[in-house]
This record gives C-alpha cells, sequence and structure tokens, in this order.
C-alpha cells in the first residue's frame, strides 16, 4: 500500500458513509457532488431465474442529474429508504490516485404509505440487501466517485422504487 | 353532485350492465377459489420463455393455482412440464427455480429428476426409472413403471413462450386460445429467437385482476408525468383497443416519438424484426397475461394470484437472441428506463394497484368499480375491461356486477364487438 494508504482509505470511507446519508436525507445534489462528471451509475442483479446478470437501472452523471430532476414530477411511494451501510474493503492504487470499495448495506423502508398508512406507517421492513462497489479518484485530499455500482440481491422488488439506491 | 350519504354511494351508477364491476369480484374468498379451480386450472399459462432453460437437461420450475409445476427440456430438446410432485409420497422433487440435472445430486444420478426424499429418480420424458430398493419393498405389486411424473399440456409458442395448461382436455387448444390476438405480433416475434434478459417479481396486497385491469386500460396515463405531459397527442388518443374471442384484447400501434421525451432516444435502430420503426402493441391476454412490444423490447407480464387480495407478478424483459453486447444494453436500457422496477413507470403503477387492494380488502364494504368510459374503442375507451369481464363472467357463472346472480349474456348491441 502507498503510504499515504491509510489517510487515503479513510477519505473513501468518509465518502462512502457521506453518500450515505445524503441518499438517506434525499440531498440528490449532494449525493452527486461526490461523484465526478464521468460518473456510471448501476443497479444490478443476478437472476438464478433466468440465469443472467441484469442491470435494472444505468446512466452517466447526466442521466442520474436527469432523473433526480425530474423526480418531484412523479408519484412515489413516500416512505423513506434508511441505509445501514458498512465499508468491507478499501484498495487503493499505488499511486494513490484511484481507489476500489466494496460496502455492504441493508436498506430498510420506513413506512409512511404502506399498503395502509393507518396500519403501517412507523414501521420499518426491510427492503433491500447487497452491495455497493465503488470506484474513486482520489484528488486533492478528496476522494469523487467515478463508478458506483449497486449489486442487489433482491429479484422480488414489489412496487420497486424511483429513488437513487 | 355534492359527496354523497350511504344509499347514494351504493346506487345503480346509472350505467348499462357491463359497465361496472361489484367490488367483491376484486375482495371475496370464495369468489377467488371459484377462479382458481374454474379459470386458472383450466387455461393456458405461459409460464416462462424457453431462453430460460436453454440447454438439454435444463429446467425451470413454475406454479399454476398452487400446484408446483417443473419444466424440462430434453435431450430431444423437447419442452416437456410435469407435477413437481414425487409420485411417492408427495414430496416436492425440485426446489430450486432453475438449474440442470446434467450433474448429479446428492440422492440420484445425473440426468435424473431425483426426488431426494427417497432417491426416487425420471428422466426427461417423465418416465420413473428408479425406485430405491424397489422389489424388497412392493415385490411385484407395483413397479416403476407404474410410477411415473404426472405430464401436463405443454407447447411452445408465441415467440418461444412455455404455455402450460392443467386440464388433459383444455376447451380450445393453445392456437385457436390466443391465435387471433397474437396475430398482430407473430411476424414481429416468431422470425427469429427471442431471449429473456430482465426478471423481477412484484407480490402486492391486490387482486390480480386489478393489475390486468391497468393493464387494459391506457386512461391511467395521467398517473405517469412522460403520458400526461408529452406523450398526448393526436395519434396516440387515436390508438385503437380490439376485442378478440376469449376475453383478449390488442391494444393497437402508434408511432412514439420519443425525441419529446426527455431523457429517451429513438427506439428504431433496434426494433423487432417486421415492426416499423417506434411502433407499439400491446396484446392482454385472458385472465391475466400482458405482452407487451414496444419498439425494442418485449415485456411481459404474468400473474399468479395467491389470494383475493394478494398477486405475485412476474416481469420478464426480452430481446433477439443475436444481440451483439451492445445492442443488448441498449435494448436492457430503452426496457428499464420505462419498465424496470427503478425505471420511471412500473413504480407507479404498482402503486396505483396497491391503492385499490387497500380499499378491497376481503371484508370491505362492496362497491362499483366503474368501466364506462366509451371513446369509439381509442385509448382512453375501457372496452378492455369490459370485453375481460364478459368472459369472466362466462367461465364464472356470475355476474360482474352482481356476482351472487348466474351469467346472463348481454344484448348483442350492447356487447362489446369481437374482431373478426
Amino acid at each position: 500500500m502507498h503510504k499515504n494508504g491509510a489517510d487515503a482509505a479513510s477519505v473513501v470511507r468518509d465518502t462512502i458513509y457521506r453518500a450515505t446519508m445524503a441518499l438517506d436525507d434525499q440531498k440528490w445534489e449532494d449525493w452527486l457532488g461526490l461523484c465526478e462528471p464521468e460518473f456510471h451509475y448501476a443497479i444490478t442483479a443476478f437472476s438464478p431465474e433466468i440465469n443472467k446478470d441484469m442491470i435494472y437501472l444505468q446512466g452517466g452523471r447526466k442521466d442520474m442529474e436527469t432523473l433526480v430532476r425530474l423526480l418531484p414530477k412523479h408519484n412515489t411511494d413516500h416512505s423513506p429508504l434508511r441505509r445501514h451501510t458498512s465499508v468491507y474493503t478499501v484498495d487503493v492504487d499505488d499511486d494513490a490516485k484511484s481507489a476500489t470499495a466494496v460496502s455492504s448495506f441493508v436498506i430498510y423502508q420506513n413506512m409512511l404509505d404502506g399498503v395502509n398508512s393507518h396500519i403501517d406507517s412507523g414501521e420499518s421492513r426491510l427492503f433491500l440487501v447487497g452491495k455497493y462497489h465503488d470506484t474513486f479518484k482520489l484528488e486533492n485530499g478528496k476522494a469523487k466517485f467515478v463508478k458506483r455500482e449497486v449489486r442487489i440481491d433482491n429479484r422480488r422488488l414489489d412496487k420497486g422504487s424511483h429513488w437513487p439506491i | 353532485m355534492p359527496a354523497r350519504n350511504h344509499t347514494q354511494w351504493k346506487a345503480n351508477p346509472g350505467l348499462e350492465p357491463g359497465e361496472w364491476v361489484d367490488s367483491r369480484v376484486y375482495s371475496d374468498q370464495t369468489i377467488f377459489e371459484n377462479e382458481v379451480d374454474q379459470i386458472f386450472k383450466r387455461v393456458w399459462v405461459p409460464l416462462c420463455h424457453e431462453s430460460e432453460l436453454p440447454k438439454p437437461y435444463d429446467f425451470r420450475t413454475a406454479s399454476i393455482g398452487g400446484e408446483p409445476i417443473i419444466i424440462t427440456r430434453g435431450p430431444d430438446n423437447e419442452v416437456r412440464a410435469f407435477l413437481n410432485v414425487c409420485p411417492h409420497r408427495g414430496m416436492l422433487i425440485e426446489r430450486r427455480p432453475s438449474g440442470s440435472f446434467l450433474e448429479g445430486q446428492p440422492s440420484g444420478n445425473p440426468k435424473r429428476i431425483t426426488c431426494m426424499f427417497h432417491a426416487w429418480q425420471f428422466d426427461m420424458k417423465g418416465n420413473c426409472v428408479y425406485v430405491a430398493r424397489e422389489k424388497e419393498g412392493y415385490q411385484d405389486r407395483l413397479c416403476k413403471e407404474d410410477a411415473g411424473l404426472r405430464r401436463l399440456r405443454c407447447e411452445v409458442k408465441f415467440g418461444g413462450f412455455v404455455w402450460v395448461n392443467l386440464d388433459d382436455n383444455p376447451k380450445i387448444g393453445l392456437e385457436e386460445w390466443a391465435g387471433e390476438p397474437f396475430q398482430c405480433l407473430r411476424e414481429n416475434i416468431d422470425a427469429e429467437p427471442l431471449e429473456v434478459f430482465h426478471y423481477h417479481k412484484a407480490i402486492i396486497d391486490t387482486n390480480y385482476k386489478l393489475w390486468h385491469d391497468t393493464n387494459s386500460e391506457f386512461y391511467h396515463d395521467f398517473m405517469h408525468y412522460h403520458n400526461r405531459v408529452t406523450g398526448f397527442n393526436d395519434a396516440y388518443f387515436a390508438r385503437k383497443n380490439f376485442a378478440f374471442k376469449n376475453g383478449h384484447v390488442v391494444v393497437g400501434t402508434f408511432e412514439v416519438n420519443y425525441e419529446n421525451y426527455e431523457g429517451f432516444e429513438s427506439r428504431g435502430e433496434l426494433s423487432f424484426p417486421h415492426l416499423p420503426p417506434n411502433q407499439w402493441y400491446m396484446v392482454d391476454l385472458f385472465p391475466g397475461f400482458n405482452f407487451n412490444l414496444r419498439g425494442s423490447a418485449l415485456r411481459c407480464d404474468i400473474v399468479t394470484p395467491l389470494g383475493p387480495d394478494k398477486v405475485m407478478i412476474e416481469f420478464r424483459g426480452l430481446g433477439l437472441k443475436r444481440d451483439t453486447p451492445e445492442e443488448r444494453q441498449t435494448r436492457i436500457n430503452h426496457h428499464n428506463s420505462i419498465w424496470g422496477p427503478f425505471g420511471r413507470n412500473l413504480h407507479e403503477d404498482l402503486i396505483g394497484v396497491a391503492g385499490q387492494g387497500t380499499t378491497m380488502r376481503p371484508g370491505t364494504e362492496p362497491r362499483n368499480i366503474l368501466h364506462g368510459r366509451h371513446e369509439n374503442q381509442t385509448i382512453h375507451d375501457e372496452i378492455g375491461m369490459r370485453h375481460y369481464y364478459d368472459e369472466w363472467g362466462r367461465w364464472m357463472n356470475r355476474l360482474p356486477n352482481n356476482p351472487d346472480q348466474p351469467w346472463q349474456e348481454r344484448n348483442k348491441e350492447d356487447a362489446v364487438a369481437v374482431a373478426e
């Protein structure tokens, strides 16, 4: 590891957790602010049912900007998502200009709408389980996302979501 | 009219018979059980696509009406379906959703369907080929030749989907059942092999027919941003619904102008074979299957009713088997940007039917659900639902707007005209 690897790894971890909080709080601009212009985002899964790697959603930075800008125009389930992220590994390149990280996440849906908000609101339900596979650009003591693959285990997704995961 | 009192709320809505249904058809446990026995166990159900079991000895499992089913591809390349039940003591034979029998299992040999419980083994044609300690236990009273699997009617048809019917003697064959509505898509989906690239499922607390209703009406365009803001134009509103015998409906095509949709691109270059650029056909099959070809990607919804207020919907996306990786990627993007679990429209459609399910729980007060829009069979006409519930009434021998009463054919002038 580079002599500054430990510091760089810490910066990467910090960025992943900041992204988690921005996404939880639906501060989409803050989240995109952690991403490079060439950022690429994908939600993927493997389906044993059809024996295929699948891509449920993908896009570049511009696509994600459009996606979040249009969110207020869509009807959507109002129940907020809460991510529990644990950074498992951070690998900093020898030149300390880039890094990759793997994090596990569990996402709960804190019911607001539910099936019947009179009954369901206030309850937290398991929504998604998976791992983030992230790639970062390291510069000026900061880590910015170049790529995020959200690899989910779920193929049962019920109502799904409009929001970045 | 101001808000209504209970009597007014419950009154006949003032529409013609066939233009509304009683919400008990969506919530009553007995009606649901009748539907499973009288409809789902007697109709052709598309259970999967042949590309999900591409090689000999591949298998796929599914169910109809609670009956577990296994679909296999034999060494002769034939796709067959059997009840996934061991004839010995009723064990579920194969527990995985898919896989291959080429390799042996802990209790059995390669190339055999093996029940793990007592190691009875079957070949790809459903013949029992091994009963553990057969002579010792059964002497000559029962032999493996008498212990084959329960075979099921199975055909690969209409773009390579695997259709199964639990009824050994179905009312009509698959071609007669669905050939006419599929005519609009046949040269597109039968020109060359297709392949599934997308699968996910939703289990929603709602009745299965409410999902099919949503697929049968486009009036819910108002729920979707792109549809309500940029999708409406004269050509769109002229798009017609066509009713076919057996309760099926086809939504005719029109040319989609994707340049009007922010964040979308034309699908013309990757249109399915023989499909003019950016055209869009949809086939709604009774009692709950949808085939939706939107230029470059084919979507298929299959419902599995789980209760009067619970349904599993399986969503598939398909492209051409010969796609290059780049072409496939583009098709996936086209499919999922709208229809994926994180796409723009599907989430809203599912919220819609979940909301209907909330108000139509078993035990809730019956109410009128309106299907009475007439707009010359065009896109916001609710002809699809009226036609569906006429067929439902025949199969169930119940009047949809008064399900305690037996079915009565409507006057010819009031009934939905079936396409010739």
